[in-house]
């Protein structure tokens, strides 16, 4: 990630400690980026198992919980899936707020980091 | 597991400084170096061999990196199936406390359900893994659970620490290797 040719600018202790904190937020974005998009997933799923149940026409309808398919209540169902698809945009909403906050740190740690090395170091994405 | 738990917890919220932390959980941490010169004048080694000795070490880390993101896939895929335990057992108690009865459709063999009906129960088994399953009260149960839920999520949490901690080492290797 961060290959440097140059020998003209000192690497101090402190540049060290930005660059690692660099390295762990890009590794943290890079998780993000999956767990945003299995979160989505999570949130398009519910919403077609609550489509289908407005569309169905049956009274007990099998959900399934841990490895079984439970007879339910219509009702009860409709209950637990809100329930589920509020917690999964909640998690969704917290997912892309971590996500913009570490985007912003590392704008902000390029910009010290650039300062200093110019282009002795980069910081890209290959 | 205590052990590591007992010396991951003095090292957990340090970061490496140059002369503080030396190792974490047999991890050792990369030393930091400003002035290659006088480092390699006072190690005694010449330039080429400080440099296979940094090589080898980063190949070291990348080694130990993939063990513990192998034991990171684990226990992510382990903490939601305790959760799910967890659900089917908090729908048994539910349904008992109503006096009804669950019924539920299971898997038989793959693709092949048959329907139960599962009545006033107070006990569920729990395979513990080793070819050994025990029967445990619903109360029992959830307590166990709860318990394996929370030393997963604790687990997990110190495997991130050490992942990071690692990863700092490695990043500090490359510095030096791209310096020297």
């Amino acid at each position: 990630m961060q290959q440097g040719d140059g020998t003209e600018a000192q690497v101090t202790w402190e540049d060290q400690q930005n660059i690692n904190r660099f390295g762990r937020l890009n590794n943290r974005l890079h998780e993000l980026h999956d767990e945003i998009k299995l979160a989505k997933e999570a949130n398009e799923n519910l919403d077609d198992a609550g489509n289908e149940l407005i569309l169905s026409d049956e009274d007990v309808v099998r959900f399934q919980i841990g490895e079984v398919f439970a007879h339910m209540p219509r009702d009860d169902v409709e209950t637990r899936l809100e329930q589920m698809k509020e917690d999964a945009a909640k998690k969704l909403e917290r997912l892309e707020q971590e996500k913009e906050s570490i985007v912003s740190q590392m704008a902000e740690l390029k910009k010290i980091l650039y300062g200093k090395f110019k282009d002795a170091i980069n910081l890209e994405e290959d | 597991m205590a052990a590591a738990a007992a010396s991951s917890s003095s090292s957990s919220s340090a970061a490496a400084t140059p002369q503080g932390v030396t190792e974490r959980r047999g991890i050792p941490a990369a030393s930091f170096v400003e002035d290659v010169e006088t480092y390699l004048r006072q190690a005694g080694l010449d330039v080429n061999s400080g440099l296979a000795f940094l090589q080898e070490r980063l190949q070291q880390y990348k080694i130990v990196e993939m063990k513990l993101l192998a034991q990171q896939r684990d226990l992510q895929a382990k903490i939601p199936d305790i959760e799910k335990c967890l659900d089917i057992v908090a729908t048994l108690q539910a349904k008992k406390a109503l006096g009804e009865a669950l019924t539920a459709d299971f898997e038989l063999s793959e693709g092949i359900y048959s329907r139960a009906k599962i009545e006033d129960t107070d006990s569920v088994c729990l395979w513990l893994g080793a070819n050994v399953m025990l029967e445990y009260s619903c109360d029992e149960a959830n307590a166990l659970l709860k318990k394996n839920l929370e030393n997963a999520k604790a687990s997990l949490e110190v495997l991130v620490a050490d992942l990071q901690f690692l990863r700092d080492q490695q990043t500090i290797t490359q510095i030096r290797l791209s310096e020297d």
